[in-house]
């Protein structure tokens, strides 16, 4: 052999090492951010690893159908949630043909069309991509004029509309106007301040400390710690006859000092579906994708019927903590306690394994995290005190007010309080929160108010809002005299 | 000869375009037929749903009211919005038909004619009760066959509702009148 083809040969042995070599860390390695084109918005960068989850078209596809099937993935995340929003601007109002003037101006059939991802430098508030004035597009011409159809909105400015608390794109359930009108002369505050669901009957417990100890006369358990066992005996778990095996040895497995969070998720499971539904437990959602799927991959790759000895043993040799599992707190992008860095977001890290505590579940856990200012103000804020006199029993059951109330609030269930674990339900936007939570002790209008003040909801709503939105005074200005209902 | 030839080309040409003009008066003979009986099917539901459901519990009988806010009110869906939710419904089934109910008097201006077409076909059949207006649109690069069928106030509930609403352009109507229309459209290739 000759020099030069002996060179040819040496140099594609080297690429092919170098392609094999790239390829092994990305696919056996299992860390993609190498390929990120640029940081993702909000909480998608929990998914970065799973680049899988909103790419799915096959290679070489179209520009159309990449953008169609990207669109389909977020609603497979979002699209309990948007229902729920009682969407004011789904997409099946823009898909009609006659709507197709307004697919030039803003194409409401996608998503991406106003939330485009790894574009962090035009990433705005509610991860929106467009200029804050987008409204301007379709509401300000012919019968759609808003400025014409409504004489307070005759002087106002497009930039004004999503960003004053008067508009929503997705969710105006708490603030469309006939709504405003209905809840118009309520006092900030209402007579019998407390949380509906909050003061509904928990599931049942010992009534004593009679019943305690005949629980624990009535169970043999070796090596126990007594202490772990008089608080366990105490709770909701113990008298629902939920042994210490039910989760350190569940079905019949070997005994595990530490179960993991599939096995309170067995019995658990709305509060493990809400939970991965928001930014704690999200990578627990089950259309995130697993990035090695070997099965998949082999599929992808034209070996449609592998045998499932090699998928097997692929899925072993990769089964590594990539993906985590859990969100770890140094995933967090608000601001963290020092000394709560590197901590898993599992369920016991709320919930106390053995024992029912409340001001930790609701409270503590919450603050041993989260260390931005409206954290650290609630021990100081109104709310808590009530929190603090409910606790102490000089106030009703559902008086006080906890980071939970707000951000993991409650529902009835079958006469039961269901607690939903998606903290980031009631937030983005934080109008959310109004009829979920605020309505049950204050008045739309102080709620409204209090909301869209940035320096209230900082030292956690101690005081009056300084700010006041005029939805209120604009609808009742629109039915008054009237007293017809308005149209949203 | 060249004269004969040019005759015979110009005989299948024609032949030809006879023939294709027949088929495009079929086709549209069949677009027509099969927009005039989706509207009979939609027609009948709206009005059944209007006077049997909406009209009787909520205007005789009182016994239920209907409201946009029919799930915080606990209300009956309007007829409108019982028209819409179909619509959307179809839509997330098939691109092969598409409908809306429109006025030129909308309480939700989103409702209001927005093509030229619309424009012009609910016009017609505020002009001409009781005649269809068909007509041809390219939107969004589709070529469209587009029916109109005038919506007429069938019960008590369609004037009241629209005249005593504080956001209709139009507050006097009357029974039997044109309140707006549905237009069913049918991409053409």
């Amino acid at each position: 052999m000759t020099r030069t083809p002996l060179l040819w040969v040496v140099w594609g042995l080297i690429t092919l090492f170098g392609v094999g070599a790239v390829m092994a860390k990305l696919y056996v390695g299992g860390d993609r951010t190498v390929l990120l084109p640029d940081q993702t918005a909000g909480a998608h960068h929990q998914l970065e690893i799973s680049c899988e989850t909103c790419h799915t078209s096959d290679a070489f596809e179209s520009q159309a159908t990449v953008r169609k099937d990207i669109n389909k993935t977020c609603t497979t995340c979002h699209k309990d949630e948007l229902k729920a929003a009682d969407d004011s601007h789904p997409k099946k109002k823009f898909t009609n043909p006659r709507m197709a003037p307004y697919w030039e101006k803003i194409d409401g059939r996608f998503c991406t069309s106003c939330h485009v991802e790894h574009q962090p430098e035009i990433t705005g508030p509610m991860m929106v991509t467009l200029p804050g004035d987008f409204c301007v597009a379709c509401h300000s011409e012919g019968e759609q004029d808003i400025r014409v159809d409504r004489e307070s909105h005759a002087g106002l400015t497009f930039d004004t509309c999503a960003s004053s608390g008067c508009h929503n794109y997705h969710d105006n359930r708490s603030i469309y106007e006939d709504f405003l009108v209905k809840h118009a002369d309520q006092p900030w505050l209402n007579a019998s301040p407390v949380i509906a669901a909050a003061a509904l009957p928990t599931a049942p417990q010992p009534e004593n400390t009679q019943a305690i100890e005949a629980y624990l006369a009535s169970v043999t358990v070796k090596d126990a710690d007594p202490e772990i066992l008089h608080d366990w005996a105490s709770t909701a778990h113990a008298a629902a006859d939920v042994t210490c095996a039910t989760c350190h040895a569940p079905e019949e497995q070997a005994w595990t000092d530490h179960p993991t969070q599939e096995v309170c998720a067995d019995c658990h499971k709305p509060a493990a579906k809400t939970m991965a539904l928001g930014k704690h437990g999200m990578r627990q959602h089950p259309e995130i994708a697993k990035p090695r799927d070997a099965k998949k991959t082999l599929k992808s790759l034209g070996w449609k019927d592998a045998p499932e000895a090699l998928i097997t043993a692929m899925n072993t040799y990769l089964n590594d903590p990539t993906p985590p599992a859990q969100m770890s707190t140094n995933d967090a992008l608000v601001p963290v306690k020092e000394d709560a860095h590197g901590l898993d977001v599992t369920c016991s890290s709320c919930h106390s394994p053995h024992k029912e505590e409340p001001q930790h579940t609701a409270v503590t856990a919450c603050l041993s995290c989260h260390d931005d200012q409206h954290s650290t103000s609630y021990p100081d804020s109104p709310h808590f005190a009530l929190w603090q006199a409910e606790m102490l029993g000089d106030g009703v059951p559902g008086s006080g007010v906890t980071c939970a109330t707000c951000h993991m609030p409650q529902t009835e269930k079958k006469g039961l309080a269901v607690t939903n674990h998606n903290q980031n339900d009631t937030l983005r936007p934080n109008e959310k929160m109004i009829r979920a939570v605020c309505l049950d002790c204050h008045g739309l209008g102080f709620a409204i108010d209090a909301l869209a003040d940035p320096e209230l909801i900082a030292n956690n709503f101690s005081g009056q809002p300084i700010a006041h939105i005029e939805s209120i005074d604009w609808a009742i200005r629109r039915v008054e005299p009237s007293g017809q209902g308005a149209n949203q | 000869m060249t004269s004969y030839g040019t005759k015979i080309k110009a005989a299948l040409l024609c032949g030809a375009m006879t023939l294709g003009g027949t088929s495009v008066a079929h086709a549209d003979m069949e677009y027509q037929q099969v927009s005039d009986l989706l509207h009979l099917v939609m027609s009948s539901d709206r009005t059944v749903y209007t006077r049997m459901i909406v009209n009787r519990l909520a205007n005789q009988e009182g016994v239920i009211k209907a409201s946009e806010h029919f799930e915080d009110e606990k209300a009956l869906v309007l007829p409108a919005q019982m028209f819409r939710f179909g619509a959307e419904m179809v839509a997330e089934e098939t691109d092969a038909f598409s409908y809306s109910l429109l006025s030129l008097w909308p309480i939700n201006k989103q409702n209001a004619p927005t093509t030229d077409l619309e424009k012009e076909g609910l016009q017609y059949l505020v002009d001409n009760p009781g005649e269809n207006f068909y007509g041809e649109e390219e939107l969004g690069g589709v070529n469209y066959y587009t029916a109109f069928y005038a919506d007429v106030a069938v019960a008590e509930a369609c004037t009241s509702c629209h005249n005593d609403h504080k956001d209709s352009p139009k507050t006097d109507f009357e029974g039997g009148d044109v309140m707006g229309g549905v237009v069913i459209r049918i991409p053409m290739e």
